[in-house]
């Protein structure tokens, strides 16, 4: 792994983060969002469906083009021009794990160092060091046996972890994992989160997208929670669960309001 | 149960009732019973004709019974080339499909190039085989070189859009995991998109295969080559027993050829 930035800066930093209008929500999905995250945090994004936390993740990595503020990572504008230097910090954990199915294990780990090959060097496979350092990394998250499986035949537990080993493979300072327990057992909800324990305790600052409040203060020193497209909550994971029932009261509480203009609207 | 009457009477305005909905759909069918009987009036097509023309149907089934053997040589030969026709016809179409659909594919392209290849790929498409056919013969000359340059042409109206929309059913996400990991438009192409269309595409080039086999026979009428061309003479002639034999032989090879390439395309779809 490479050595952390030496520099001060924030692993991460948005400023009043917006994305475009959504008629759908009736309001931009992110609507000036203030974060700053430092390195060797491990953060928990939290909130209810549509909150935007999905898409604050996507932004960092300038896979949703943002309309308004700055991202900056490890220093650097995440921008057309600089996106590339952005990446190369960042590692990405999709949601089912974002494999090739057709491919193996191997190659959709080996598809990490893409980035550092040429076009030319990758056409006829991959050099046999990335080959090795790929198949160390399978033998160490516990797939020695499913190195030459296709990704297709995996299970979900397992998809996660070759997703991990393919993130690994890039040495990135930070990890960004979006909903990476989703539709895991239990075992594999356990493995995957102590797989980022793991990385977080070498010295990566890990960001990752959770439903589940108790693994959020299991796992994570920090805890933020999205709503309506901004930052309710940014505080410590003891008083996540709290948060979270007052943030549903007022909710619900806006529900009450508006049922009953739509009801004063009808009898008028 | 205050509240569910209100919302009983809320939905009542926007969902039509189950008398409504029969009316909707007796005139759906009302509308779809007068679209055919209007059809046929257009075609002026006679029931009094139907029967007359009866008893000419049965002469001309009647006088392709027994298939004449003796030009079996002939068959397999005209058959072959046909074959031939559609290998090269099919490859050739196949290979020129492959950058018209990457260019035509909204995950890969903007928007004004889609437009732009979408319209080549219509414009392609509506043109008949037959009309490709006669633009050949008269390029080139009579015979197979004709069909096979037609089949090619005609081929991409087709292969490009099935090629174009498995590459659009491509998993979105493990491509955008490719990105992230800074990987070249060719290197996406190559490792993320390539496996994923593969093996859809190589089903959907071998049923073009099959299906330009029986396109080539038709372009033999306008003398593109292949065994449309012997077929037709045959007709021509009056020697119907000799053209069973050229589609007796023609049956045999089509379900040879669709037996086995249901196969490899189940195996490819298994991939």
């Amino acid at each position: 792994m490479k050595p952390l930035l030496e520099n001060n800066l924030p692993a991460i930093a948005c400023r009043n983060l917006r994305t475009d209008y959504q008629s759908t929500l009736k309001r931009p999905i992110l609507n000036g969002i203030d974060i700053q995250i430092n390195h060797g945090e491990f953060v928990a994004l939290l909130g209810l469906n549509g909150a935007g936390k999905s898409t604050f993740l996507r932004s960092l990595v300038g896979l949703v083009p943002v309309n308004q503020g700055e991202i900056q990572i490890c220093g650097t504008k995440v921008d057309r021009e600089h996106i590339g230097e952005v990446r190369k910090n960042v590692g990405f954990l999709f949601q089912g794990g974002g494999l090739v199915d057709q491919l193996s294990c191997l190659d959709n780990v080996l598809c990490g160092c893409l980035g550092e090959l040429t076009t030319w060097q990758s056409l006829w496979g991959f050099p046999k060091r990335d080959r090795r350092v790929a198949m160390q990394l399978l033998q160490k998250l516990g797939l020695q046996e499913q190195i030459y499986q296709k990704a297709k035949q995996l299970s979900g537990g397992q998809r996660q972890r070759v997703a991990i080993a393919r993130t690994l493979i890039q040495s990135p300072h930070i990890l960004l994992a979006d909903e990476p327990t989703t539709g895991l057992d239990v075992s594999g909800i356990k493995q995957v989160m102590s797989n980022l324990q793991e990385m977080h305790r070498q010295g990566l600052t890990v960001v990752v997208v959770l439903h589940d409040l108790a693994l959020a203060a299991q796992y994570a020193q920090r805890a933020i929670i999205l709503e309506d497209g901004k930052v309710w909550y940014d505080g410590d994971c003891q008083n996540i669960e709290r948060q979270f029932a007052q943030l549903q009261f007022t909710q619900l509480q806006g529900e009450m309001q508006g049922k009953s203009q739509f009801q004063s609207a009808q009898a008028a | 149960m205050k509240f569910l009457d209100q919302i009983r009477s809320h939905t009542s305005k926007i969902i039509p009732n189950q008398n409504q909905v029969w009316i909707i759909r007796g005139l759906v069918i009302i509308g779809l019973g007068w679209a055919y009987i209007w059809s046929l009036q257009g075609l002026k097509i006679d029931p009094k004709l139907i029967q007359t023309s009866l008893p000419y149907m049965t002469d001309f089934l009647s006088r392709l019974w027994p298939p004449d053997l003796s030009i079996f040589d002939v068959a397999v030969k005209a058959l072959i080339e046909t074959v031939q026709m559609s290998l090269w016809g099919t490859t050739i179409g196949a290979i020129l499909s492959i950058p018209i659909a990457l260019l035509s594919a909204r995950n890969l392209s903007p928007l004004w190039l889609r437009s732009l290849a979408s319209l080549f790929q219509n414009a392609v498409r509506s043109v008949p085989s037959i009309i490709l056919g006669l633009f050949f013969v008269a390029a080139t000359g009579l015979g197979a070189p004709a069909g096979t340059l037609a089949l090619g042409i005609y081929t991409i109206g087709y292969l490009a859009k099935f090629y174009q929309e498995a590459i659009e059913s491509v998993d979105k996400r493990s491509l955008e995991s490719l990105q992230v990991s800074r990987a070249s438009w060719w290197q996406i192409a190559q490792y993320g998109v390539m496996p994923q269309v593969l093996p859809l595409c190589l089903g959907y080039t071998l049923y073009m295969f099959e299906y330009n086999i029986r396109a080539a026979s038709v372009l033999g009428v306008v003398g593109a080559g292949g065994i449309g061309f012997e077929l037709v003479n045959y007709i021509r002639g009056f020697e119907y027993n000799k053209a069973m034999t050229m589609m007796l032989v023609l049956l045999v090879v089509v379900t040879i050829i669709d037996i086995l390439s249901s196969q490899l395309r189940n195996k490819f779809k298994a991939d």
